[in-house]
């Protein structure tokens, strides 16, 4: 019926009649069903199919002239499609629908601008989503524990070294327990280590979790299988019971039924389970354990570790004695206490407690929300990156805005025509509304996308100290969010221009088509310009935050740690006490130890490219432990001091680890089990204690033993390297106690590290082949993480400031290529008259400067107002650095020249006499 | 044909309701008897015209199992334009009429 192919007839005839190829397309389209129908009436008529086909085409007449008569009559600038009419009555839902896919349809139209803002906004909306998504996980969910906000933390204090989260000794613990009226209950627990020797494949070290009784009952946690510890097993020489998590049934036993019951073996010692907890029972544990002063057991090895086994505590107070600090207490509060009226409590209880016992000497206590010391380290940093981040969706959204004001000025006439036409100004911003909210839509999509990708980096990125970092996926919750804050947007922004456009008249929009600097295209510029002002000025305080994140970074990676961490290896080893005896009546001549180290460090110093090896009781980023200490001869006046962090070293630790002996001499393999006792002290001691004297020669006593000062070395940052050096002594590893089992080796070596931790574990397991190798890592790496959170914050913020940047150079190159295109005329007769193309080009840049040089002098007021919130996250530089603040000047100067140049290069190309003729 | 003339008669087929191209097209011609034809070349730029200056409105139009086809119809400007058209060619006709003596001729 329809014959030969009209549109391709018709196109063939009209090649190219307006500037919007979508717009020819419907012309075509409509010609071509005239045709059609033309053609059936003249086959009707009794025509043959020639005659029908050449008749009809006769109708195109002369095409030149068409095309060009159609182009005339054609509305200038992409047409949008109207409104389709469907039949039957027109409900409202009927109505969105179509509004929604005529919107979809508009924004296909438009590829460029819907592409442009749809990446925009998928940026800032991907980058929110991803770390709103953290914030949600972390901490806007709801915890694991019931009552989360009657829990409490009871710490010790100890005046003298002015720490505030000390752990308890036994003995208090069970005092306080027995004297308190304010608090519901008590628990206690104590950070571990096991060797879990399975039956088939390698041992692996495990976090256990050393808990009184009532601990787990206490957080309200219940148990998938089995049951929990009784107060009956609780008791000293108890049976060795054991709880698992959830993921190491699934691990070990695949998730049997049956493993109640069944054993497991620990340090040697077959331990019967009874019982499974919750995969997100250990909530918490990690950041207590980081928050305690010392006693912080496998928190110190893996910020990731997760507890896989409780064991019952069977505390013995005989062994467990008042001046041993292991026990971290938490306690749920009374329905009608508060954390203050317990704390009063307390401090009554253990000021008896201090009368009472010598060895309470100075020891208070301090009840922190349970809450707050779980939370308190990551809530700064989350919220100042849920603010960053909010920040680029703004320069996103601000964007967007941008390019939707341009487009509100194309689409004008159309507005202004419907309007006139008696459309009602609802239905108008519906219509808008509609088309932004497919814009929002599409957008959130992608960003949900941007998110899920950024979220994985995210992860594996965060400091490890975040509590339930594991946990975060993007949720309901988020999408919710997203979704809403991509509908804000679309609106907010969408409707601006049909309010804006419905506000002139219908005669001034028509004409205003035709002519420049009309009223309502300034406003509209002036309005662009403020956005891409305040989109600079929001930048700016961007990169002014990453700045100074920055260079505080710098400040850390440049600081004098003390030690040299580059080109050592770390690994660890935990020898069972079954083998490995540390008997204290042979103290401290334990002889299979030091014959275990003794032969590991002799293969290790044989390895090819291997320079030195020391065995050592910590790294030196991890602060390990710390005791109350004398100077012989001056007893009375060390009542006062505060414990002094004590370093078990082997001979070879100070050249390893390239540590100098300021004065005296280094250990030495004659410092050895029997050889009389030494011990080296850092500057900090020497300058603390030994003020206008020579420290060496002079004894200290701890743990019962006097060691005479032999030397003198720098101080190393064990605390971390943003904290300065507490005093500290260094004992031989062969003089001191063993720290039940725990040692770790660090080798210094030319040869790649990868290939001398191979060599490593093969000579452990040549050794011993049931130990279990762990920690191994460059040490350069365990430093690092040791400032995994400031890298993380600043990472973050860097990439922000870096989309900012990004999305304000594109803010300011729409509007001035914008401006350049208004300007045309103006521009054309410039040059027409002789102006220089530089001058012409000056014209542009002025402009652009301008924005710019408002835009950064908001944004560094802004800065100077905002970045005081960064405080608590920099090290060695002040919220108000100089530097930084000066840095942003050139850096966003230079971006915007960059964004400028192109739209002035643009107006030189104008040709005067075209740019003339379309005026 | 006077100018306007081609105007008045799109106006005037879709006065009672929306046409499409060419029922505009085929309208004018029956109405006519023949005597008045629009071409697709003449047709579609005045429509595009009178759309521009807002006195009709073409809209696509889907029906279920058809091909979108553009409708045309008369917008309030457009009933108002035609009105005022109307009288217009009224006076002109009795003024033609007079002078030339049409009706009887």
């Amino acid at each position: 019926m329809s014959g030969p192919d009209w549109r391709g007839l018709v196109r063939a005839r009209l090649d190219r009649i307006t500037d919007d190829p979508a717009h020819d397309e419907d012309i075509v389209e409509e010609l071509a069903q005239h045709l059609v129908q033309r053609y059936a009436e003249y086959l009707d008529r009794g025509q043959d199919q020639r005659a029908a086909v050449r008749n009809a085409l006769g109708e195109l007449d002369d095409t030149d002239g068409l095309a060009a008569a159609l182009r005339s009559a054609a509305p200038r600038g992409p047409v949008a499609p109207q409104p389709p009419i469907v039949g039957g009555a027109p409900s409202m839902w009927n109505d969105l629908g179509q509004d929604i896919r005529y919107g979809a349809r508009i924004l296909l139209r438009s590829r460029g601008f819907a592409s442009a803002a749809v990446l925009t906004l998928a940026l800032g909306i991907g980058a929110t989503t991803a770390i709103f998504s953290v914030v949600n996980a972390v901490l806007l969910r709801p915890v694991p524990f019931t009552g989360l906000d009657r829990l409490t933390v009871v710490w010790q204090t100890d005046r003298n070294t002015g720490t505030v989260r000390e752990p308890s000794s036994l003995p208090d613990f069970l005092d306080v327990k027995e004297r308190s009226r304010q608090f519901d209950g008590f628990g206690g627990f104590d950070a571990s280590e096991r060797t879990l020797t399975p039956l088939e494949g390698e041992p692996s070290r495990l976090p256990v979790l050393l808990v009184t009784h009532d601990l787990i009952p206490l957080f309200g946690v219940r148990p998938i299988l089995g049951r929990v510890f009784t107060a009956e097993e609780d008791v000293p020489g108890g049976p060795e019971l054991a709880l698992i998590s959830e993921r190491l049934w699934e691990q070990q036993f695949q998730r049997a039924q049956d493993v109640v019951g069944r054993t497991i073996r620990l340090n040697d010692v077959e331990t019967e389970i009874i019982g499974v907890l919750p995969a997100d029972s250990d909530f918490g544990i990690m950041q207590i354990l980081r928050s305690a002063a010392y006693a912080r057991g496998f928190a110190d090895r893996d910020l990731r570790s997760r507890v896989d086994v409780w064991i019952s505590l069977r505390g013995d107070t005989r062994v467990l004695v008042r001046d041993t600090h292991p026990l971290l207490v938490a306690g749920r509060l009374a329905p009608s206490a508060t954390v203050s009226t317990a704390q009063a409590e307390m401090t009554t209880i253990m000021a008896d407690l201090e009368a009472q016992y010598p060895s309470n000497d100075a020891r208070g206590v301090f009840v922190e929300a349970m809450g707050d010391v779980v939370f308190s380290s990551v809530r700064g940093p989350l919220w100042i990156l849920l603010a960053a981040v909010g920040l680029v969706l703004l320069i996103a959204c601000v964007n967007v805005a941008n390019l939707l004001l341009a487009r509100g000025t194309t689409r004008l006439r159309e507005v202004a025509v419907r309007a006139a036409m008696g459309a009602p100004l609802r239905r108008l911003v519906r219509q808008f509304a509609a088309e932004n909210l497919v814009l929002a839509l599409a957008s959130a999509a992608l960003g949900v996308v941007f998110a899920a990708v950024a979220l994985r980096g995210l992860v594996a990125l965060a400091p490890a100290d975040i509590p339930r970092v594991t946990e975060v996926r993007i949720d309901g919750v988020v999408l919710a969010l997203a979704a809403a804050v991509a509908l804000m947007t679309g609106l907010v922004f969408g409707i601006v221009p049909a309010l804006q456009a419905r506000r002139l008249d219908v005669q001034g929009a028509l004409k205003a088509e035709e002519s420049r600097g009309s009223t309502a295209g300034r406003e509209r510029g002036t309005l662009r310009s403020i956005l891409v002002v305040s989109e600079v000025a929001l930048a700016v305080v961007l990169v002014i935050g990453a700045g100074l994140l920055i260079k505080s970074a710098w400040r850390l990676s440049h600081v004098d740690a003390g030690f040299l961490a580059a080109s050592v290896l770390k690994a660890e080893v935990q020898l069972p006490s079954s083998r490995y005896r540390s008997r204290s009546d042979q103290f401290p001549n334990f002889v299979s130890v030091h014959r275990f180290n003794d032969e590991l460090l002799r293969r290790l110093a044989g390895l090819p490219g291997v320079e030195a090896a020391a065995v050592v009781g910590n790294h030196p980023v991890d602060p390990g432990f710390q005791n109350s200490w004398q100077v012989v001869g001056r007893e009375e006046e060390a009542r006062t001091w505060p414990e002094i962090a004590i370093r078990r070293v082997g001979p070879t630790y100070f050249e390893t680890v390239r540590l100098t002996v300021s004065t005296g001499r280094s250990f030495s393999d004659t410092d050895g089990p029997l050889a009389p006792t030494v011990s080296i002290i850092n500057e900090t001691t020497a300058r603390r204690f030994f003020p206008g004297q020579d420290p060496v020669g002079q004894e200290i006593r701890f743990w019962g033993v006097n060691r005479r000062i032999v030397g003198v070395v720098r101080d190393e940052k064990i605390l971390g390297l943003s904290r300065e050096a507490p005093p500290a002594v260094y004992v031989p590893f062969a003089q001191a106690p063993s720290n039940n089992g725990s040692e770790t080796f660090l080798v210094r070596s030319s040869a790649p590290l990868a290939t001398i931790a191979t060599s490593l574990r093969a000579a452990v397991r040549e050794l011993d082949p049931q130990l279990a190798v762990f920690g191994i890592q460059p040490l350069t790496q365990t430093v690092a993480e040791s400032v995994a959170r400031e890298r993380f914050v600043m990472l973050l913020l860097v990439s922000f400031a870096g989309v900012a940047v990004v999305l304000a150079a594109i803010g300011i190159h729409g509007v001035l290529s914008y401006a350049v295109v208004q300007r045309r005329h103006e521009l054309g007769i410039r040059m027409a008259l002789g102006a220089p193309a530089v001058r012409v080009t000056g014209l542009v840049l002025r402009q652009g400067a301008l924005l710019t040089a408002v835009g950064l002098v908001i944004g560094l007021a802004g800065a100077l107002a905002l970045t005081r919130v960064l405080t608590t996250q920099l090290y060695g530089v002040s919220a108000t650095d100089l530097t930084a603040f000066a840095a942003v000047v050139p850096l966003l100067g230079i971006v915007a020249l960059v964004a400028t140049w192109l739209p002035a290069r643009q107006a030189v190309r104008t040709d005067p006499l075209e740019a003339m003729r379309d005026g | 044909m006077k100018k306007g003339s081609a105007e008045l008669l799109i106006l005037s087929v879709i006065e009672n309701g929306q046409r499409h191209g060419y029922e505009i097209a085929r309208q004018i011609e029956l109405r006519s008897r023949g005597a008045i034809s629009f071409h697709v070349a003449s047709l579609y730029p005045m429509l595009y015209r009178l759309e521009a200056r807002g006195l009709i409105e073409g809209r696509w139009v889907e029906k279920a199992g058809q091909r979108r086809r553009r409708y045309y119809r008369l917008t309030t400007n457009g009933h108002v334009t035609l009105a005022a058209q109307r009288s217009l060619w009224r006076e002109f006709f009795v003024g033609l009429n007079r002078v030339a003596g049409l009706r009887n001729a």
